[in-house]
């Protein structure tokens, strides 16, 4: 019934609540670095500004797709809104739209012919080692609950009790993807400062702010799924609390840890992933 | 700029339309995502397309010949 | 039945035979999306890459010319529509087919470029793909000879599975592994990107992210009565 209706009280949530926590995430991370920082509303309000800027699309750029790409990246995260809070579909359609995240970084990057773009284009070619937690997570879930589609894992949670005390590791690694995807991350080798914004350089005006609105929407997505399927069924009172926890044990991680060059986050990711995978098969097979 | 401006209202208009469309009449269930999928972030970037302040005529030519280096 | 409960509710099958063609929610976000993909790097330009030069105020432009650029366009729509067919196909020996596909076509991409280091890295590239050939087809025999099939919607219906099984599916992950250039061997595709020519170079990330979900789907259905 009104399945428009409710995609779109979604996607407008989504985009509320996730400019809202990054808004949360800049501040906390001001205030560890004896900042005042801006305010909590700042993130949206950027995000509305940059609409109004004046905006020019350069000479050099590959032209559809320096525009489609941000497109197709809004058009991702609406499909992510879909599978997640409104249908709650498979995990693996998740998967796929990381893959084309990733994409999108890759060719935003490229598309304008900037330095700075070529140079985070390539590093999203390496940066791949951070989608490698989610598969080995999603694989180690689908081996416990025997199935992929996230309604399906609800009912196994409010049946068996929260996934996070049968696969802890799993979690590890799942945080570990949301750690990546943080702004400021140590293991964000795409948007390093050194590269002055990575991929997001060229793409300045309206199309960044049209960038920060999918980017909200993706952050509020990461935190609705770590905490849908490992806590279960938790009631709007818990997302928003466990929304503000994660994104402040974030914020504390990343204000806190240097940025790491883009081969020591490749093995970091790496490593992290192997010995979860490891340990999560050890625990399957003895428990 | 001119050609891009009414493309840009056809595109806005036309996404408004078929979001209304499904919001309304209740179409089957991979139609309503189609549109919503499609529309949503086409009618986001018609709307940003209008907003956004275009460069004065004199300084046109040199935004979108030198983007990347500050000289 | 593990299909619906890796990619969603099936929309459809073709039965061809033993070879039943089966689309679910995921195969058609992924087959759709690499369409699109594809329709826009036809009609793409490529980018001018702008440098600043050491030591003076001048700038560096690199483009690609007319005649690579048709030449790299063939092959990037080849790429495209030969990974969309590994999204929806429902044979195993198909994928592993429309796999060695892309990773001759990936190599195809990149020969037109005149730079050295590009065209180093796409030959390291190439061997690697000859390789993993042997594990790729291999490890499809493998499961061939093990199950008596190769359709995976019969794959996903089978009781048991046997260690067999296990082995020829790890042999294709290796295959294709190699084959898309994914995680250990990525350090010889890397430099392949630094290349001008953004729509084509986006086609070889594309497929070989998007191979890597199909086959962990494929991967998830061999060993799903573990």
């Amino acid at each position: 019934m009104y399945l428009m209706a409710d995609i779109l009280i979604n996607v407008i949530l989504a985009f509320l609540a996730g400019s809202l926590l990054l808004g949360l995430h800049r501040k906390i991370m001001a205030r560890i670095q004896l900042r005042p920082g801006p305010p909590i509303i700042q993130y949206l309000l950027h995000s509305l500004k940059f609409f109004f800027k004046e905006s020019s699309f350069p000479k050099t750029a590959s032209m559809p797709f320096y525009i489609g790409i941000v497109v197709i990246l809004a058009g991702i995260w609406v499909t992510g809104v879909i599978v997640g809070p409104v249908t709650q579909g498979s995990l693996m359609i998740i998967f796929g739209i990381y893959a084309i995240h990733k994409i999108v970084e890759h060719n935003s990057g490229s598309s304008s012919g900037s330095p700075y773009g070529k140079v985070s284009c390539v590093r999203a070619v390496f940066s791949a080692a951070g989608e490698l937690p989610l598969f080995a997570c999603i694989a180690i879930l689908f081996l416990i609950t025997g199935s992929m589609n996230i309604s399906d894992i609800i009912a196994y949670q409010a049946v068996h009790g929260p996934l996070i005390y049968t696969a802890p590791l799993a979690a590890i690694m799942f945080f570990t993807l949301i750690l990546t995807k943080s702004p400021y991350s140590p293991f964000a080798i795409t948007k390093g400062k050194d590269i002055i914004s990575g991929f997001e350089t060229e793409h300045y005006g309206f199309l960044r702010g049209f960038i920060m609105l999918s980017e909200s929407v993706a952050w509020y997505i990461l935190l609705w799924l770590f905490l849908t399927i490992f806590f279960g069924p938790i009631g709007i009172i818990g997302y928003v609390i466990g929304m503000i926890v994660i994104t402040a044990i974030t914020a504390f991680i990343n204000a806190t840890t240097p940025m790491l060059n883009p081969n020591h986050s490749v093995m970091a990711q790496f490593t992290i992933t192997l010995v979860c995978l490891v340990g999560s098969i050890v625990m399957l097979l003895i428990l | 700029m001119n050609k891009m401006k009414t493309t840009s209202y056809v595109i806005l208009i036309v996404s408004a339309l078929a979001i209304l469309y499904a919001l309304i009449f209740n179409p089957a269930d991979w139609i309503v995502y189609a549109i919503a999928i499609v529309c949503i972030p086409f009618f986001i970037l018609a709307f940003g397309l209008l907003t956004m302040s275009k460069p004065i005529k004199d300084e046109e030519e040199e935004r979108v010949e030198e983007p990347f280096i500050g000289y | 039945m593990s299909i619906t409960t890796i990619g969603g509710d099936l929309i459809g099958t073709i039965p061809l035979g033993d070879i039943v063609l089966y689309l679910n929610p995921l195969h058609l976000f992924l087959f759709v999306t690499i369409i699109v993909f594809t329709i826009l790097i036809a009609v793409s330009r490529t980018e001018t890459q702008v440098e600043a030069m050491f030591g003076s105020l001048d700038e560096n432009k690199v483009s690609v010319g007319l005649k690579e650029f048709k030449h790299r366009r063939f092959l990037a729509i080849i790429c495209g529509i030969a990974t969309a067919g590994a999204m929806i196909t429902g044979d195993l020996f198909n994928f592993t087919l429309f796999m060695a596909l892309i990773g001759i076509v990936n190599i195809g991409i990149v020969s037109a470029v005149k730079q050295i280091d590009v065209l180093d890295s796409a030959y390291q590239y190439g061997l690697i793909a000859m390789m993993c050939g042997l594990p790729l087809f291999g490890g499809a025999a493998i499961i061939l000879a093990s199950t008596g099939t190769l359709s995976l919607f019969k794959l996903a219906m089978m009781p048991t599975v046997a260690p067999m099984t296990i082995f020829g599916a790890l042999m294709m992950l290796v295959g294709i592994a190699g084959e898309s250039g994914i995680a250990p061997f990525f350090a010889s595709k890397a430099e392949m990107f630094r290349t001008p020519g953004s729509p084509f170079i986006l086609i070889i990330h594309l497929s070989s992210l998007f191979i890597i979900v199909r086959a962990v789907e494929i991967l998830l259905i061999i060993i799903h009565v573990i």
